[in-house]
């Protein structure tokens, strides 16, 4: 068991929806479709610019750990989330705060699913440049509270 | 029959390792419109084991310039290192060194 090095509160409401969308994140990422998807396109981005060859066969040596990576961290926060396997808890209080703690690998699996997750969102709402912001969607809500998350998390890394 | 101590010369130029230098080889990072500032940072810092400065010039310089050159060797180990930025959701590339 490792040592507790992060501790999160989020409220019953933000530990439904980051459920929701991470178990969704994992899905994605587990299709076997997937490589249709510009979503999963972009976190695996291409190693060689100017060389499809080798860019292929970059993909092909470490594109299926990479994504097999990414579901098992979703895994890791869905866990410590207390909502496995997708099965949500709704006779939780919304309102209540849960306190999670985390160990170092759960905070980097965290960590990684939160980026991945934005480079996702950022990929479904057409995000080209830093100036593509509507505050009038709320898809782009959700995407600027998972960023806030994510610089909470690093900075509370940073400190230890 | 008795045996040569002479190696083949023919094998010998194949192990010079000397034809490639080892150092021509980049892993660059490049700027999007995701990948938070402290979190590039903190990448740099955790995954290269830079100092705080180091990494800090290296994320503002993908920032304002788009990209920035973060390590330089061998092919495989740029590969490695492209690798490792991807996993952290950074895009990340390997080229030649163009000097």
């Amino acid at each position: 068991m490792s040592d507790k090095i992060v501790v999160l509160e989020v409220s019953g409401l933000e530990a439904l929806h980051l459920a929701g969308i991470v178990g969704q994140f994992r899905d994605i990422v587990a299709d076997s479709r997937r490589d249709d998807d510009p979503a999963v396109a972009r976190l695996l981005p291409d190693a060689y610019p100017d060389d499809d060859e080798a860019t292929r066969e970059f993909r092909r040596l470490t594109g299926d750990d990479l994504l097999g990576r990414r579901a098992a961290d979703a895994e890791v926060v869905l866990h410590t989330l207390g909502m496995d396997g997708g099965d949500v808890r709704t006779d939780s209080d919304p309102g209540a705060t849960l306190t999670i703690a985390l160990g170092e690998d759960e905070a980097l699996s965290w960590m990684r699913t939160l980026s991945a997750v934005r480079l996702v969102l950022a990929t479904r709402l057409g995000i080209q440049s830093e100036d593509d912001h509507q505050p009038d969607d709320p898809r782009f809500g959700i995407y600027d509270w998972i960023g806030y998350r994510l610089d909470g998390l690093v900075s509370a890394l940073d400190r230890r | 029959m008795v045996g040569t101590a002479l190696p083949d010369l023919d094998v010998v130029e194949d192990t010079d390792l000397s034809a490639v230098p080892p150092s021509s080889w980049q892993t660059v990072v490049w700027n999007d419109p995701v990948n938070l500032m402290s979190y590039v940072s903190h990448v740099f810092r955790s995954y290269f084991g830079f100092d705080a400065a180091t990494a800090e010039r290296l994320m503002l310089s993908v920032h304002h310039d788009g990209h920035a050159v973060v390590a330089r060797g061998p092919r495989e180990v740029m590969e490695a290192h492209t690798q490792a930025m991807h996993d952290f959701g950074l895009w990340a590339t390997v080229r030649k060194d163009p000097s």
